[in-house]
């Protein structure tokens, strides 16, 4: 009895399985192709053309700093890429934030879900941070990113970068912190930095532009890879000198309006086949 | 066209499922059916936690543990149910509770009549490795527990992962209550009123290890603070004074106190990262069970979890090794007291200073701010203490 029972059973099974596959060989069936295709951005850190080496004194500024990199983690946001057309296309997944934390390699590849056109384009656009309609605070309530707040006495929102460093020139025994923090910046009024003494925040954020060429293709994830080349921070239009600023950046919209003025040349875009 | 060509492929993946379903409908009815060793269907009372304002929404519950009404009725008996050492004689019980002290939101405070200056020791008197740490909103810990972080997700090793290894752990270590499993089992199995307690908690009137822990870990989940005045405050209900404000101030700037960074804030209120940092406290490293011994990096020696801020009234001593018996001296240490080693934190940054190099008056605001986070509802609630009569009594 239980033979004669299991015999339509193991039909039924065998149905349901061909049913799947008929589903998911969906293009050959119906002769349907997909009219968009997709992006994979991947986040990669190099220092002086070497990826990057955690925890390890092995870089040197243009000025003499040698410098070791403890952790880093960043925003990038309103991520738009533009058609060979000049349409620019904004990527709507994650509302457009991203967060990479270098040393989480998960975090340092963002599966886009929007649908983009099948077209040649010819140029990424994002902001380095958020901008004031995006940086709001609690927005996110999960670490990591809410460990990126920036406290609300400081402008609020979230740090647009936290690049932990030791550092130590050649005249130093011992190696000292640098807390390479990037975020709102806050006008004192004198040379007090209590927060009953601010006047007024500056948004440090950031436009990058990268012109590429690179096609999306029906139904394929295009990848793109975004290379922070970590020198350039401290070697760019504005030497960067540890030194200078021994209490900190968070305080200090000078050191922070420097790191920016080098951070617009930091980004490369490596691939984009 | 394109539109009815996608709906006859759902309409086939539906068909699919279909006879997915009812190709194996007996497990699914198998599963529905589950009843009770008394006879009544198995279906204990989802429990939900309620987030509090701004508190992460990602809860740290195990898919096979999920909270429910008698599960943590369970466990609130089990935690305080000296029993649960194995042991019959009233010299030797020994629970959750004889360390883990409400009143000092759960850790044994500096004054415990036994465990002098505030570090437990285990039924047969070895001391634990570290001091205590808060139990405080463990459903939100996402980097392990304890102050290395051993018990993690992560651990390559089965028993090391979950709350609920932490729990079946400490009933077996000799630092703790060293209980001989099989014994503690059929000590709880006799007692009467748990059987019916296992049963209406996990469907089987059998006590196991595995359903111990799990009850306990279910009560713990729901030790939730977050009613300090500094919560008020950011709720508008309430005003921090002057002291306090200006502590809040110094908590939250870089060249202030910068506590922020280990410790959150308002963006982050759990006051921990729950993440691990040497904090400048030593130069000389002997603790063989510090981050490092987890992790093997360098960076990480001398390192230790950053514990929550909340309640730092009640859970003296403070540090893993109990250096600080109060939160005057923690201030000081912060202030003048750091030492540089080469796995320092790279966010101890005021090294060079060996501090933060508070004023006085600066201390004393910081101090305040710190006890705005005290949460005086949590070490009173009901649904946390000793239940007033337990199974058997």
């Amino acid at each position: 009895m239980k033979t004669i029972l299991q015999g339509p059973k193991i039909i039924i099974l065998l149905f349901t399985v061909m049913l799947f596959f008929s589903c998911t060989k969906r293009y050959e069936c119906d002769n349907e192709r997909p009219t968009h295709g997709n992006v994979i951005f991947t986040f990669v850190h190099q220092v002086n053309g070497g990826s990057l080496k955690f925890d390890t004194m092995l870089y040197r500024t243009a000025i003499g700093n040698n410098y070791m990199v403890n952790d880093l983690q960043y925003f990038v946001s309103r991520v738009s890429l533009r058609t060979a057309k000049g349409k620019w296309v904004s990527i709507k997944t994650d509302n457009g934030i991203h967060y990479t934390d270098a040393s989480d390699n998960n975090s340092c590849t963002w599966w886009v879900n929007d649908i983009l056109p099948v077209t040649s384009y010819d140029s990424i656009s994002f902001l380095f941070g958020l901008d004031e309609e995006q940086n709001t605070s609690n927005r996110f309530t999960n670490p990591p990113e809410s460990d990126m707040f920036w406290p609300d006495m400081m402008g609020g929102g979230y740090h647009y970068m936290k690049m932990d460093l030791k550092w130590k020139n050649d005249s130093m025994t011992q190696s000292l912190p640098f807390n390479f923090h990037i975020g709102i910046g806050q006008v004192y009024i004198g040379n007090s930095v209590n927060p009953d003494s601010i006047i007024g925040f500056v948004q440090n954020y950031f436009k990058v532009s990268l012109p590429c060429n690179f096609e999306i293709t029906p139904g394929n994830y295009q990848q793109i890879m975004l290379q922070m080349n970590i020198e350039k921070w401290f070697d760019g239009r504005k030497s960067f000198n540890f030194a200078s600023y021994p209490n900190g950046m968070m305080q200090n919209q000078e050191a922070m309006f420097y790191a920016c003025l080098n951070g617009r040349n930091v980004f490369s875009l490596v691939t984009a086949k | 066209m394109k539109k009815i060509k996608f709906s006859v492929r759902l309409f086939k993946c539906a068909v699919a499922l279909i006879f997915l379903l009812f190709s194996t409908s007996e497990l699914f009815l198998l599963s529905c059916t589950k009843k009770t060793e008394t006879g009544s269907s198995f279906h204990p009372t989802p429990y939900t936690i309620q987030i509090p304002l701004h508190f992460p929404t990602v809860l740290n519950i195990p898919s096979d543990n999920p909270m429910t009404v008698e599960g943590i009725t369970l466990g609130r008996y089990l935690f305080y149910d000296g029993r649960l050492s194995g042991r019959p004689g009233p010299d030797s019980l020994m629970s959750c509770s004889t360390c883990h002290i409400q009143a000092h939101s759960f850790v044994c405070g500096i004054d415990h009549p036994v465990f002098t200056g505030g570090h437990p020791h285990g039924l047969t008197g070895i001391p634990t490795p570290h001091f205590m740490l808060p139990m405080i909103n463990l459903v939100w810990a996402d980097h392990g527990y304890l102050w290395n972080g051993m018990i993690s997700g992560n651990n390559p090793q089965s028993g090391y992962r979950t709350l609920e290894d932490v729990v079946g752990l400490v009933i077996m270590i000799p630092q703790e209550i060293h209980g001989d499993t099989n014994r503690t089992k059929a000590m709880i199995q006799q007692i009467k009123g748990y059987p019916e307690l296992f049963d209406k908690a996990f469907g089987s009137s059998i006590v196991t290890e595995k359903n111990i822990a799990r009850a306990i870990a279910q009560f713990i989940r729901t030790l939730i603070s977050a009613n300090s005045k500094f919560d008020q405050y950011l709720q508008g209900k309430v005003q921090l004074s002057d002291s306090e404000l200006s502590g809040y101030v110094l908590f939250m700037t870089e060249q202030g106190g910068d506590c922020f960074h280990c410790h959150g804030g308002d963006g982050n209120p759990l006051f921990t990262t729950n993440l691990f940092y040497n904090n400048g406290k030593d130069s000389v490293f002997t603790d063989p069970y510090d981050r490092f011994s987890i992790t093997g990096n360098a960076f990480d020696i001398g390192a230790y979890k950053a514990p929550t801020l909340r309640n730092l009234a009640f859970t003296a001593p403070y540090m893993r090794d109990g250096s600080f018996s109060t939160i005057d001296e923690v201030i000081d240490f912060y202030s003048s007291g750091l030492v540089w080693s080469p796995s320092i934190s790279p966010l101890m940054h005021h090294i060079a200073t060996h501090g933060v190099r508070l004023t006085p008056s600066q201390k004393m605001d910081l101090k305040a701010f710190l006890l705005s986070l005290t949460d005086s509802s949590f070490i009173i609630n009901p649904a946390f203490s000793r239940p007033s009569k337990m199974p058997g009594e």
